[in-house]
C-alpha cells in the first residue's frame, strides 16, 4: 500500500467518523421547549408517595382522580412534571441505558401494547435509583440510574416481566420541568447570598443534627430522607465532629434544645467513647485504635467547655491530649494507631488524621494553655506542610486534606507561621481550579468539587473544602497578604457556600419526603443521593459557622 | 496483515531500511508496548477481556517487534549495511514490524473512532460538558493519537514493500 493510498484512506476515516458523531448527537440530544410541553404528568404525592396520576394536555387541565385524591388525602400534594423535550433511549446494552439519562432531569417513557408509562425525574428521585447504576471499583463511587430497580418498577406498572418489556416496549428520554415552582428554595447564589441567609441554614443545620440525639447521646447516623428511616451504621469520629457542630451553635444561638442535644452527645462521648491507651486516655474500643477518633474528640470537648456548656469537660482534655503527643515522631508526623494490647504506637498514615490531631492540639492549648501542646502543633503544621508534601509536582497537586490549613489559622495569633500560610494559598487556588462552574455540567453544581461534568458532584467536599478556606482567608487577612488573592478565595468560598445553601433541606422537595420535617435542615450526600449522614450535615454547619465569625469581624 | 492495494504481509518483498530508522523504529515500538501495559494493566481499575486481551496483543507484537529490529539494526551495524533482504532475520523482522503497525493502526482508528463516538453520544445526553470534559476528551485524544494512529501511519508508510518504493532512511 502506497503512502498516498494509506493518507486517501485515513482521511476517508477522518471525514465518516466526524459525520458519524454528528449524526449520533444529532439523534440523541433533546430540543428542549419549555413554553410547549408535549405533555404534563400530574401527580398527587401525600407521605413521599403517589397516589393519583394522571397525564394532561396542559397544566389548567383537570382530572378527576387528582382531585378525588387531593380530597381523600388531607395535605397532599398536586405536582406537574411538563415534558419540555424527548429523545432516543437505547436500553441495550445494560451501560447505555444507565448512562442515558441525565441524573436528577430525565426519566423515561415507555410503551408497551398502545399504553404509555412515565417514569418522571420525581419518580426516580424517589426510588433513589440515580448514580447507582455503574459502581467504579477503585474511586468508590457509581453513576447511572440502577437499571434494574427501574425496570422493576416498570414491571410492576405494566404488569408483565421485565423480559417482556426489553423485547417489546419502545422506551423514550424524557426532560421534565416540575412546579409549581414554589417547591424550590429561592435560589441563593455567591452574589445574593447574605449573613441572614448563612446564620438560618447553620441554625436549621443544627436543628437537624439535634433532633437527631436520642436521649442516650446517639445521632441518627445516617437517614435515608425520601422514607425517614435510620439505616445502619456508626462511628466516634463524625459522632465527635457532629458533637462539636452543636457546641458551636450552641455558643452561637443558646437554643436550649441544641444545647441539650450537645450535652447529651458529649456525655456520651465521655462515658462510652474513651479508655484506656497506655498511660493515657484516647478513644475507641478496639485493640487497635485510630489518633483521628481521640483528635476529633479533643475539638469536640474543647468547643463544649469553651462555650461555657460544661467547663469539666476542660479537665478530661489533657490526657487526651497528652495521648495525641505520645503519638508524635521527632520529625512532627503522627503515628495514627496504638495498639492497646502491646500498650505501643504503630506507625502508619491515613488520611486527616495528621491535621486533626495538629488542630486538636492547638485548640486544647487556646483552652489550656499547655505549652507542650502548642509546641506538638506547630512541629506537627510544619511537618504536614513541608516534608510531608514535598515531591516532584507537589507545587501542581494536592490532596483533599482540610484539617491541615484550620490548624495553621488557629495557632496563627500564637505561633504563626507564614510557609503554612503560603501552602494553604496555592492549596485554595488549587481547589478554586477544580471548582465546577455553573455552565460546567447539567447539575446545579456551581461552587462544587467534582470527578468531571458527567458525575453529580457530591455536597461534603463543598463543605469541608471551604472549612479550610475560610480558614485560610482568615489568616490571609490577618497577615495582610495579597487583596486580589482574598478577593478571588472570597468569591470561591461564596459559591461553596451558596452551593450548600441551595441543597440544604430548606425544606427541600417536601412532596418526596416521608416527614418533610424530620430531615428538614439536613444536607444530602449530592443532588440526587439524599441519604444523609450527619458529616454532610455537620461539614456544612461548621463551615457556616467559621464564615459568619470572618464575617463579624469585618 | 493484508493491506488494502498490497500483497498479504507474508508474501510482501521486503524494503531496504537504514540502521538509524530500524533503530528509532525499534525504540518507538518498545515506548508503545511499555505504555500500553502500564496504561490497560496498571492504571485501569479493572480487567475487562476485551480490552486486556486486545492490549495485550498489541503489546507483544509491539515488544517483538521492537526486539527484532534492534536486533536487526545491530547486526547491520555490525555488517556495515542497511537492513536489507539479505538476511532471513531482517526480513522476518521488516515484517513483524509492518504487521504490527498494520494492527497498531487498526486498533487506534476503531480506538479514536469509539472515543468520539462516545463523546458525542455523553455530548447529546447530558448537553454542555464544559472545560473539564474537553480537557479529558482532549487528553484522551492525545495519548492515544501518537501513539496507535500516527506512528503505525508512519511505519507503514516507511516499511512499504520494494516494489512501491525504495530504500528509506
Amino acid at each position: 500500500m502506497s503512502a498516498g493510498t494509506l493518507a486517501r484512506g485515513l482521511l476517508a476515516w477522518a471525514v465518516s467518523t466526524v459525520l458519524a458523531c454528528a449524526v449520533l448527537h444529532r439523534a440523541f440530544a433533546l430540543r428542549i421547549d419549555r413554553d410547549h410541553p408535549s405533555a404534563v404528568v400530574a401527580s398527587v404525592w401525600a407521605g413521599g408517595k403517589v397516589v393519583a396520576r394522571a397525564v394532561l394536555d396542559s397544566k389548567v387541565d383537570r382530572a378527576p382522580a387528582l382531585d378525588a385524591a387531593m380530597q381523600a388525602h388531607p395535605g397532599a400534594m398536586r405536582v406537574d412534571e411538563s415534558i419540555v423535550g424527548e429523545g432516543l433511549l437505547w436500553v441495550r446494552p445494560e451501560t447505555v441505558f444507565s448512562l442515558s439519562l441525565v441524573a436528577g432531569h430525565d426519566g423515561l417513557a415507555a410503551t408497551f401494547d398502545g399504553r404509555t408509562e412515565y417514569l418522571t425525574p420525581d419518580d426516580l428521585l424517589s426510588l433513589q435509583v440515580y448514580e447507582k447504576g455503574i459502581a467504579v471499583p477503585g474511586l468508590g463511587f457509581a453513576t447511572g440510574v440502577d437499571v434494574p430497580v427501574v425496570f422493576a418498577a416498570l414491571s410492576e406498572r405494566f404488569g408483565v416481566s421485565a423480559l417482556d418489556l426489553i423485547e417489546r416496549a419502545r422506551f423514550r428520554r424524557i426532560r421534565t420541568v416540575r412546579s409549581p415552582h414554589s417547591l424550590q428554595a429561592p435560589r441563593v447564589t455567591a452574589e445574593t447570598m447574605t449573613k441572614g441567609d448563612v446564620r438560618a441554614a447553620a441554625v436549621a443545620a443544627a436543628e437537624f443534627l439535634a433532633r437527631g440525639v436520642d436521649a442516650d447521646g446517639k445521632f441518627r447516623y445516617m437517614v435515608d430522607a425520601p422514607g425517614n428511616r435510620t439505616l445502619s451504621g456508626y462511628d466516634w469520629p463524625r459522632h465527635a465532629g457532629a458533637t462539636y457542630f452543636l457546641a458551636q451553635m450552641s455558643a452561637l444561638t443558646g437554643d436550649p434544645a441544641i444545647v441539650q442535644a450537645a450535652l447529651r452527645a458529649a456525655n456520651r462521648l465521655r462515658e462510652r467513647g474513651l479508655t484506656d491507651c497506655g498511660d493515657h486516655r484516647c478513644v475507641g474500643s478496639d485493640a487497635v485504635t485510630d489518633l483521628g477518633s481521640t483528635a476529633l474528640c479533643v475539638i469536640a470537648f474543647v468547643e463544649v467547655a469553651r462555650s461555657h456548656l460544661d467547663t469539666s469537660y476542660a479537665s478530661i482534655v489533657p490526657s487526651l491530649a497528652s495521648f495525641l503527643r505520645s503519638q508524635q515522631r521527632p520529625d512532627g508526623e503522627f503515628m495514627h494507631l496504638y495498639d492497646r494490647n502491646a500498650r505501643r504506637p504503630l506507625d502508619v498514615q491515613f488520611l486527616y488524621f495528621s491535621g486533626e490531631a495538629s488542630l486538636a492540639l492547638s485548640r486544647a492549648h487556646s483552652l489550656l494553655g499547655d505549652p507542650r501542646d502548642l509546641e506538638a502543633a506547630s512541629r506537627s503544621l510544619a511537618y504536614l506542610v513541608g516534608p510531608a508534601w514535598s515531591f516532584f509536582g507537589s507545587r501542581y497537586y494536592f490532596g483533599e486534606e482540610h484539617w491541615t490549613c484550620q490548624a495553621m489559622d488557629d495557632l496563627w495569633d500564637r505561633a504563626p507561621d507564614m510557609g503554612a500560610l503560603d501552602f494553604c494559598t496555592r492549596w485554595s487556588a488549587f481547589n478554586r481550579k477544580l471548582q465546577l462552574g455553573g455552565a460546567d455540567s447539567p447539575f446545579d453544581a456551581d461552587g462544587a468539587f467534582g470527578l468531571g461534568p458527567l458525575l453529580v458532584p457530591r455536597l461534603t467536599p463543598a463543605g469541608s473544602r471551604t472549612e479550610a478556606a475560610i480558614a485560610t482567608l482568615d489568616a490571609m487577612r490577618r497577615a495582610g497578604l495579597d487583596a486580589r488573592e482574598q478577593a478571588a478565595l472570597d468569591r470561591q468560598i461564596r459559591r461553596s457556600l451558596a452551593l450548600l445553601i441551595r441543597h440544604q433541606f430548606l425544606p427541600g422537595p417536601v412532596h418526596l419526603l416521608a416527614d418533610a420535617e424530620a430531615v428538614r435542615g439536613a444536607v444530602p450526600g449530592s443532588e440526587v443521593d439524599w441519604q444523609l449522614r450527619i458529616d454532610y450535615t455537620q461539614h456544612m454547619g461548621s463551615a457556616l459557622v467559621r464564615w459568619l465569625s470572618i464575617a463579624k469581624s469585618e | 496483515m493484508w493491506l488494502p492495494g498490497g500483497p498479504p504481509w507474508y508474501l510482501a518483498s521486503p524494503g531496504m531500511l537504514s540502521r538509524r530508522a530500524a533503530l528509532v523504529f525499534g525504540l518507538s515500538d518498545f515506548v508503545t508496548a511499555t505504555l500500553i501495559v502500564f496504561g490497560v494493566f496498571g492504571a485501569l481499575p479493572a480487567r475487562w477481556a476485551p480490552v486486556d486481551s486486545v492490549a495485550a496483543l498489541l503489546a507483544a507484537s509491539k515488544a517483538a517487534s521492537s526486539a527484532m529490529l534492534l536486533a536487526a539494526a545491530t547486526r547491520a551495524a555490525r555488517r556495515g549495511t542497511p537492513v536489507g533482504s539479505t538476511s532471513a532475520s531482517d526480513r522476518w523482522a521488516w515484517r513483524l514490524a509492518r504487521a504490527g503497525a498494520g494492527f497498531a493502526l487498526a486498533v487506534g482508528l476503531f480506538l479514536v473512532s469509539t472515543l468520539a463516538l462516545t463523546a458525542s453520544w455523553l455530548s447529546g445526553v447530558y448537553g454542555t460538558v464544559g472545560r473539564g470534559g474537553a480537557v479529558v476528551l482532549a487528553l484522551a485524544a492525545a495519548l492515544v493519537l501518537p501513539y496507535l494512529v500516527v506512528l503505525p501511519a508512519v511505519q507503514l508508510c516507511w516499511f512499504a514493500p520494494k516494489s512501491e518504493v525504495g530504500a528509506r532512511g
